[in-house]
């Protein structure tokens, strides 16, 4: 299915760059559409100032290279994506991109910019060998609602620009409580204006989760059962996929666990109960003790890469039973919630890649049409709306954005199988069917087929009205599809 | 360091002064010193802590009065303002409209309901009482408790920012009955710029500010995050103090009687602050008011008993004295009357006021309904109307709150000029500056160009960002938008897929019906929100006027009648025969002594607590509140 919208929209963007020949500036718009059709998705981190977005980036790459601070930190939007060797560039507002020395204070990055002011500067991209960018970029942007307003409007304008597609496919949006400006942001990204597709490619992240609470041990319970609450809100679930707790911190830092790091933890959690609780009453107490035989550089790190949660959760970890660092690595990240988020960055945007990526380069299209029409454009505009309407893809996105937004005239259990089958867990037939992932195929198909009868029944219901029959007709083709693939799977 | 005289002490020289003020027939007076006396008994120094939501508010004032009596949870937030204060055995009250009064209509009748302390939580918090439903006005905790005998109540207000957040505004329009504000943020972070606009706001309206940096404890940053906030706080203001605490190390301290912890915990800074700052300046308040009140009584009482003595040991210059009097009596009279010049600037100035303020929200309005009707011109107003709704509401609020702000700022300006022109013993006014007022009103966004009739959805998000400290509007005058039931986006949704050059047209024609629906119901709202909250805008500010009158009418007729009493003692002096003539006299001088050193203690204590005031330092919230005090025994 994916191959064919594919090939439409490329398809399309060659015919536009034939209708566009004499402007040289359009051209150019079109060849950059065409060519990030091929590149890899493009994930932009955002949020509010402190949400945690560069530490949360440095989690999914698994390198801790993103500079990160007390203080507001990511001034710039920064670019992170594949390269064979690393390398950093700087793109100025005005003139020539160069190149940047590479510069690392205990691993990470500093952007040493000489003489220019953030503002000089419209990105940086840094190039990386890291396999986790392989078939994803990723953007830092600076926060929302800054204090200096300056860089949270300069995020503003490059997540969601007046005129033009967006520069991102989707969003990964950082918050720590649901705040009134955190929906407001959602809402400006979730695509609403009239005649568009009113797709939903936000994917909501609790950020910071082990200070719920004050870093108590069930922190992360409380996060878990927070994000349930949110994922329930009337409010986000219209602009978010999902919402996944993360702690962000502990997810960065146990990806790059050190064995020294391992035994000073070791040691902590050989001391007894009493003393341990006393000592880690507050991160003041914890710099200031000597009765655990770590030394003070050690800790002062230790505080500094784990938190006072970390280091409570990686001592009650060793004493549950973590006998080595790789283990105590592997439970950290486990409970961090970063396997949960991959998951979901996977289930909602890498299956969707195809998909999200030809959208952007549609809406690129359709805003110039919009913007500079020129002889020609009216088949060009023909051709846009006869994707829009009838690949199927971008008709299961739109159902989704209806299910989520003002919802269907349908019972509620039939709007979530609706909102299951069409892809809204994950784009996987066994996601979409609701099974385990190993069931055979043959099973898939018959399940398949058991929804398309039940579907059609819903249908063929004389007191379904005409836009519950849109839903039921959509609903069928899409079980048509999961039939099809199953059927040709189970006969290999 | 000043001695000062203990309350106890107080309350007695009062107490005297009434036996004095009793034996003659001076009601006004006597009920002047009944009022210092209750003052006096009943001490109220209400210091209230905001912040944005889950920055440990309630959990502060847990630390501070180490008891959990405000309600704390990770996810869920308070709703309902509690206030904590004295009383011996603790108790809760439940303040809630009576059934059947509307609680739009606000102080009609409110009724105090006891509940169990330990039910607090299913009341104040949003999840025993999600949004408020119970309509319950606030909560009200009493603890036997040392910190807050002398007066002090603690008042945990829901956080500002927060979804669809109604208190920010209620929030704002109780600074001014505060006495102190403890603006409360974690140390997980800077300041954000929405808590830097919340208290720019703040300050100007509010007496006293302190900040807290909560959560400190489990922050190893926290001393970089102190730093930083003290850069932001001295570019606000000089003298904000910022205190970094732990309320767990706190609770934690009172768990284990450990000292060293509490003292770890910062809050013995913060207490002294309170103790001596806030409850100190309230308290050199409180004395300075009442010095002066039995200053002026005794003065008062003085004069017609000196009148008298004066015409019995000397009746030759009793027509001179009579008429002199007269003369004073005449100038009292003038003060009263409607013409005096204070009235005058009282007058001129509410009307004034008045216009402005309805000027000023009208505009800041209109600037509202301009940005919505763009954007609707932008798009279908149907798919998105929920938000636009919430947006538009949260916009008008923010500019209630800013004429709000401005307004009572400007009120308070006006009491302190209507005090000036009054000015009698009382020293003159120290005059607030309203030049600094001027810029910081001045229109933020730039008036789009009328005809461009586009604004990008940048500037969109931002206007909303502007007014995320909005929320629904303190009276429940925003009633919701109803209307556009009637428009279904997903017919459009539907239409879409048919795709075709017809459905396009009737689209186009829908879309515009959709536009002037949407443009109306803005415009309505609008009218109402500036017909609704004018009105309250205008109340309140009559208020002012209503109070700033009668409070110097009663001064000017205090005045009048001692004079007239005077004139009457002379008069009537003239007339008394030799014998009873002695005996009269020695009366008086009796009275006379007696009043005289009442009349010492009273200068003295005038003159404490002038030293202490200049002892603690004539830091910017001194002058200020000194400033205020004419105005606050007003506005209040």
């Amino acid at each position: 299915m994916n191959a064919s919208l594919l090939a439409e929209t490329q398809g399309l963007l060659a015919q536009a760059q034939r209708v566009y020949l004499e402007d040289a500036a359009a051209s150019i718009l079109i060849q950059g559409y065409s060519q990030r059709l091929q590149a890899p998705l493009r994930i932009a981190v955002a949020g509010m100032v402190k949400a945690g977005k560069s530490t949360l980036l440095n989690a999914i790459i698994g390198e801790e290279i993103a500079p990160t601070d007390t203080g507001e930190c990511t001034r710039i939007v920064t670019w992170y994506r594949y390269g064979h060797t690393p390398r950093v560039t700087l793109y100025p507002t005005t003139g020539e991109p160069f190149a940047l020395p590479i510069r690392r204070v205990s691993g990470r990055l500093v952007f040493d910019l000489g003489t220019r002011t953030a503002e000089d500067v419209e990105r940086l991209v840094v190039e990386w060998p890291s396999q986790s960018l392989q078939d994803v970029t990723l953007i830092d942007t600076p926060g929302i609602g800054s204090l200096s307003s300056d860089l949270s409007a300069r995020s503003l304008r490059f997540l969601t620009p007046a005129d033009a597609p967006s520069e991102t496919d989707a969003v990964i949006y950082l918050m720590r409580h649901m705040h009134a400006t955190d929906l407001r942001f959602l809402e400006s990204f979730s695509d609403t204006r009239a005649g568009h597709s009113g797709t939903v490619n936000s994917l909501a992240v609790l950020s910071r989760s082990d200070e719920i609470g004050a870093g108590r041990l069930d922190s992360l319970l409380s996060a878990a059962e927070i994000a349930e609450r949110y994922r329930r809100d009337k409010n986000l679930r219209k602009l978010a996929l999902d919402v996944v707790p993360i702690a962000g911190l502990l997810a960065q830092s146990s990806r790059s666990l050190r064995q020294s790091e391992y035994e000073a933890l070791a040691q902590l959690s050989r001391l007894d109960r009493n003393t341990r609780e006393k000592m880690l009453i507050s991160a003041d107490r914890f710099l200031r003790s000597t009765q655990d035989g770590v030394d003070e550089a050690a800790r002062a790190s230790l505080l500094e890469r784990f938190g006072l949660f970390g280091i409570r959760m990686g001592v009650a970890l060793i004493r549950g039973g973590a006998k080595d660092p790789t283990s105590l690595a592997h439970e950290l990240t486990r409970r961090s919630g970063l396997e949960e988020l991959l998951r979901a960055v996977a289930l909602h945007f890498q299956d969707r890649a195809s998909d999200l990526k030809a959208r952007t380069a549609l809406a690129g299209v359709e805003s110039l049409l919009r913007d500079k029409p020129v002889p020609g454009s009216e088949i060009l505009a023909d051709a846009l709306e006869r994707i829009h309407a009838t690949a199927h893809e971008f008709r299961e996105l739109k159902l989704l954005a209806t299910l989520r937004t003002t919802g269907v005239s349908l019972n509620d259990d039939l709007a979530l199988e609706a909102e299951r089958l069409v892809g809204g867990r994950g784009v996987a037939p066994e996601q979409r069917l609701g099974l385990d992932d190993d069931v055979p195929a043959s099973e898939l198909s018959h399940q398949a087929r058991l929804y398309l009868e039940r579907w059609r029944m819903v249908a063929e219901n004389p007191l379904t009205d005409r836009p519950g029959l849109e839903v039921c007709r959509l609903v069928m083709r899409s079980c048509e599809g999961l039939l099809e693939e199953s059927s040709a799977a189970a006969g290999h | 360091m000043v001695t000062e005289t203990a309350r106890p002490v107080l309350v007695k020289m009062v107490e005297q002064g009434i036996e004095l003020v009793k034996s003659g027939e001076r009601r006004d007076l006597h009920l002047r010193l009944e009022q210092a006396r209750q003052r006096l008994l009943d001490p109220n120094v209400r210091v209230i802590v905001v912040g944005e939501f889950k920055q440990g508010k309630s959990q502060l004032i847990n630390a501070l009065v180490n008891a959990p009596v405000c309600p704390v949870d990770d996810d869920i937030a308070t709703s309902v303002p509690t206030v904590v204060r004295y009383g011996d055995p603790a108790s809760a009250y439940i303040l809630a409209p009576r059934d059947g009064a509307d609680a739009a209509i606000g102080e009609a009748e409110i009724e105090r309901l006891p509940i169990d302390l330990p039910e607090l939580a299913s009341y104040v918090s949003e999840r025993g009482n999600p949004g408020n439903k119970r309509k319950l006005l606030a909560a009200e905790v009493s603890l036997p408790r040392k910190l807050l005998a002398g007066g002090l109540s603690l008042i945990d207000s829901p956080g500002v920012g927060g979804l669809g957040s109604s208190h920010s505004l209620a929030t704002l329009t109780a600074l001014p009955t505060a006495d102190a504000m403890v603006m409360v943020s974690d140390a997980s972070q800077e300041y954000t710029e929405p808590e830097l606009r919340f208290l720019r706001q703040a300050m100007r309206i509010a007496p006293n500010v302190l900040c807290v940096l909560s959560k400190t404890d489990f922050y190893p940053a926290w001393r970089r995050v102190a730093e930083l906030d003290r850069g932001h706080l001295d570019t606000l203001g000089p003298d904000i103090p910022l205190f970094p605490v732990s309320s767990r190390l706190r609770l934690e301290a009172a768990r284990l009687q450990d000292a060293e912890l509490n003292t770890e915990s910062g809050f013995p800074e913060l207490i002294v602050h309170l103790r001596k700052e806030i409850m100190g300046q309230a308290d050199r308040l409180q004395r300075r008011s009442v010095g002066q009140d039995l200053l002026s009584v005794t003065e008062q009482l003085r004069m017609s008993l000196q009148t008298e003595l004066q015409a019995l040991q000397h009746p030759e210059g009793s027509p001179q004295m009579i008429a002199r009097l007269e003369a004073a009596k005449q100038q009292a009279d003038e003060l009263r009357k409607r013409s005096a010049k204070w009235q005058v600037t009282l007058n001129d100035g509410v009307s004034d006021l008045i216009a402005d303020m309805e000027y000023d929200l009208r505009d800041r309005l209109r600037r509202i309904q301009r940005e919505a009707e763009n954007a609707i011109d932008q798009g279908d107003p149907g798919a998105t109307w929920a938000q636009f709704a919430q947006w538009l509401e949260q916009r008008s609020a923010a500019a209630v709150s800013d004429t709000f702000v401005w307004s009572s700022e400007r009120a308070q300006w006006l009491a302190g000029q209507v005090a000036e022109h009054f000015a009698q013993d009382e020293a003159a006014l120290p005059i607030l500056h309203i030049a600094e007022v001027g810029d910081a009103l001045e229109p933020v966004e730039d008036m789009p160009v009328l005809d461009d009739g586009r604004i990008n959805p940048m500037q969109k998000v931002l206007i909303g960002m502007r007014g995320s400290y909005g929320g629904v509007l303190m009276f429940g005058l925003l009633t919701g938008i109803f209307g556009m039931a009637l428009i279904n986006p997903l017919s459009v949704g539907a239409g879409l897929l048919l795709g075709g050059k017809a459905y396009k047209e009737d689209k186009e024609a829908r879309l515009k019906r959709r536009q002037t629906e949407a443009k109306t119901l803005v415009r309505r709202q609008v009218d109402d929100v500036v017909f609704q909250a004018g009105k309250q805008l205008k109340d309140r500010l009559r208020l002012v006027q209503r109070s700033t009158r009668d409070h110097f009418t009663d001064i000017a007729e205090e005045h009048h009648r001692s004079l007239a009493d005077s004139v009457a003692a002379a008069q009537k002096a003239a007339s008394t025969y030799t014998a009873e003539k002695d005996r009269r006299i020695q009366e008086i001088r009796t009275a006379l002594k007696k009043l005289d050193a009442l009349h010492a203690e009273a200068r003295a204590l005038a003159a404490e607590v002038r030293a202490a005031g200049t002892e603690a330092g004539p830091s910017g919230t001194e002058v200020r509140a000194a400033g205020t005090e004419a105005a606050n025994a007003v506005t209040r």
